[in-house]
């Protein structure tokens, strides 16, 4: 069942050479002083309408981030939607992989910045990548840090939805095919649905899980998406494409409401239906409840970020968290201080992406 | 008289909704910038405080000055847990039992199908990957207010040629309203889907999930002499595998049934009899009263893909897993692993959040 893929990798490898490096950003665009690498995520209209070659492909990366991460990045990873990770994608990403090695920029250690499938992708590079570089004599990446935008690590509903529909041709749940439609961009068969079979919840926390020691910091969104038509299809919170399990880094596919077991996504503090156990070296930093899924890539202000606070030790020492907190009374508490809430400063003045980039090249 | 009694009624409500949203604004607005002004439990503490809060005086002179950024504080937490953690050797990692869940691979949650009028159609697997030939148990479940027929149908079909591997009816297995049947994991290896069809108030309704069937990689052979070397329990375990590749292991230490570590290890195999050593670093034995035998658990080996584009295969060992009585272990010691990339990470990770 092996196959052999060296002449498809050898024509990406000159499509990329003659189409140029169309690397994002300038030699300034480091993070914290460290390169950044961008993974991008699932791409609707890579279904609808495939990319004819690698060329395509960088473009529609580059475009993806154009908000606000590619002039702040030094390389992308990207990758066409029609395609499996375990195949065309691992491809397509192994050649930029062997071209970030070649020029030297993670020697100094990369931060990878990845959004929704961009979690899984980076996920499986990060398990094979050293391995395969080694065998064409090249140095593996070495890789600081992962901020993980909304991550589809652990799947999405969506996906496992999209499949059945598939497979349902004259089905009649019309709410449902109308969320699926929403969330592929085309009305699903079962050759053309690419990615987003990896996307299924029990796919994607099948594929490339082994622990490592890269720390995956999570960034985790709540706001609505297309309208709100998929989040009934969602189990828990979500951001209308990935389930808060997923971005959190939650151990299990079950649904919960938030990446803390005592502070919801807006921020209440309160008891909340968090996840049992996370991903080892998964760390839940943010969430913010009214962010939608591609707003927390830098176009959406005005909601208000919520750190992830499980303890206020740093080590060994109680420190008192630099938050702002306050007390809030809905309409129906007319006596007492009302329920707490707890939040990033300014957070809502600004947007998720820029809040990030801007504390650590502080 | 009924317009002036609506009348009072829209200024009732008026004035009560006014009340409302004026109650409804911040009230008492507190901004804690650090240093604990506020007396008490800080607000922005929801977990239990810590025993140097309990002292005020001595709180003061323990706690650092507080970062004046919330962000740069989540960082600082992440690069002070990353720190603990790097303590442990990426071979071989400590385990919550949320994690000793995840980690023990092969897992199928059950998928769920909404139906109409609030009702679902669920399919349950014990596993994701199976060997070629073995059974698969498939049990669905329906429920709602639907009229549903007392047979299912399971077909399994490739995903990649659509064609058929195998069939079954699943039948009512009791009156939960469970149905089971059993379907044969035939075809080449690779990954294959599963249709259930059910008739539901007289429409088919097929419920898709995933699944995959995997190649014989080899056989299991049984544990070598367990030994301690240096600050690792090394638990040698035979492999023969079929093919040459790259081979990864892992396989959960357990001890009286609790999960003790994760235990991982990379190795090139080629087709005669090899051996893959798993070590259980001295981090996650040292504190612990280890008495009688240790096990190995959940036990998996995958042929990693030489190049990319290729599959990674699976193979699992004994479902009861390996027992074995360990050496003495009181030369290993809960000293940190040391490793040199993780730690240089953690010290840069340390250099971000130290500007906070």
């Amino acid at each position: 069942m092996k196959r052999s893929n060296r002449t498809i990798a050898w024509k990406a490898a000159m499509a990329l050479t003659a189409g140029g490096m169309v690397w994002a950003g300038s030699a300034q665009a480091q993070l914290a002083g460290h390169n950044v690498i961008l993974v991008h995520g699932f791409q609707q209209e890579d279904l609808a309408s495939p990319p004819a070659d690698l060329n395509a492909v960088r473009h529609a990366g580059e475009d993806y981030w154009r908000t606000f991460w590619l002039s702040r990045s030094d390389a992308r990873i990207d990758w066409g939607s029609d395609g499996r990770i375990e195949g065309n994608i691992a491809q397509q990403a192994y050649q930029q992989l062997r071209q970030i090695s070649q020029q030297g920029l993670c020697n100094n250690y990369c931060i990878v910045v990845s959004h929704s499938t961009g979690d899984l992708v980076t996920r499986y590079l990060l398990e094979n990548q050293a391995r395969w570089l080694q065998a064409d004599g090249l140095p593996p990446l070495r890789i600081l840090a992962s901020l993980d935008y909304s991550g589809a690590g652990g799947g999405t509903e969506l996906a496992d939805l999209a499949l059945s529909i598939a497979y349902n041709d004259s089905w009649y749940n019309w709410p449902l095919k109308q969320a699926v439609s929403a969330f592929t961009g085309i009305t699903p068969e079962p050759g053309r649905l690419g990615v987003v079979n990896d996307l299924q919840t029990n796919v994607a926390r099948n594929l490339a899980v082994s622990p490592n020691n890269i720390p995956r910091l999570r960034f985790v969104a709540g706001g609505s998406s297309y309208g709100g038509i998929t989040k009934p299809f969602i189990s828990g919170t979500d951001d209308g494409v990935v389930p808060t399990h997923s971005a959190c880094g939650a151990t299990s596919s079950s649904g919960i409401d938030s990446c803390s077991g005592s502070i919801s996504l807006s921020g209440k503090v309160a008891n909340q239906n968090g996840p049992s156990g996370l991903y080892y070296n998964h760390y839940p930093v943010l969430m913010n409840e009214g962010v939608t899924h591609s707003g927390v890539l830098g176009s959406e202000t005005g909601n208000t970020s919520v750190p992830v606070v499980n303890n206020t030790t740093l080590n060994g020492l109680r420190v008192d968290f630099a938050s702002r907190t306050y007390n809030q009374r809905a309409w129906w508490q007319w006596w007492g201080a009302g329920d707490q809430y707890i939040e990033v400063p300014g957070s809502a003045q600004t947007d998720m992406s820029t809040l990030v980039y801007n504390t650590l090249n502080n | 008289m009924p317009l002036k009694a609506i009348l009072v009624a829209l200024l009732t409500l008026a004035f009560v909704a006014g009340l409302g949203r004026w109650l409804a604004v911040d009230n008492t607005s507190v901004f804690s910038w650090a240093t604990g002004s506020n007396g008490g439990p800080s607000a922005s503490n929801p977990v239990a405080s810590h025993p140097a809060s309990a002292n005020p005086s001595a709180r003061q002179a323990l706690t650092p000055e507080p970062p004046d950024n919330a962000l740069g504080f989540m960082l600082a937490s992440v690069a002070d847990e990353y720190q603990h953690a790097v303590r442990y050797p990426d071979y071989s990692i400590p385990l919550s039992a949320a994690q000793a869940e995840a980690y023990q691979g092969n897992r199928y949650q059950p998928v769920a199908l909404p139906l109409e009028g609030g009702g679902q159609f669920t399919v349950t697997l014990e596993k994701f990957r199976y060997v070629q030939q073995e059974d698969i148990l498939v049990v669905a479940s329906l429920s709602g207010n639907q009229v549903v027929n007392d047979r299912l149908d399971a077909v399994l079909e490739s995903a990649q040629s659509r064609s058929k591997a195998d069939r079954a009816a699943l039948t009512p297995s009791d009156e939960n309203g469970y149905f089971q049947g059993t379907l044969k994991a035939r075809g080449e290896p690779g990954e294959y889907r599963l249709i259930v069809e059910a008739t539901v108030d007289g429409q088919p309704v097929r419920h898709a999930s995933t699944l995959t069937i995997e190649p014989d990689l080899g056989e299991f052979n049984g544990l070598g002499r367990v030994t301690t070397r240096g600050n690792d329990l090394v638990i040698p375990l035979h492999f023969e595998a079929r093919e040459s590749g790259a081979y990864a292991l892992s396989a959960q230490l357990v001890h009286r049934g609790e999960p003790v570590a994760q235990l991982q290890t990379e190795k090139q195999l080629d087709t005669t009899s090899d051996t893959l050593e798993l070590k259980a670093h001295g981090t996650v034995l040292a504190n612990r009263e280890i008495d009688g035998e240790l096990g190995l658990m959940h036990i998996q080996i995958r042929r990693l893909p030489a190049r990319p584009g290729d599959r990674t295969d699976y193979a699992f060992g004994p479902e009861e897993g390996y027992r074995f009585t360990p050496p003495d272990l009181d030369s290993l010691t809960d000293t940190p692993a040391g490793d040199p990339e993780s730690e240089q990470r953690a010290a840069l990770l340390r250099q971000l959040a130290d500007k906070f």
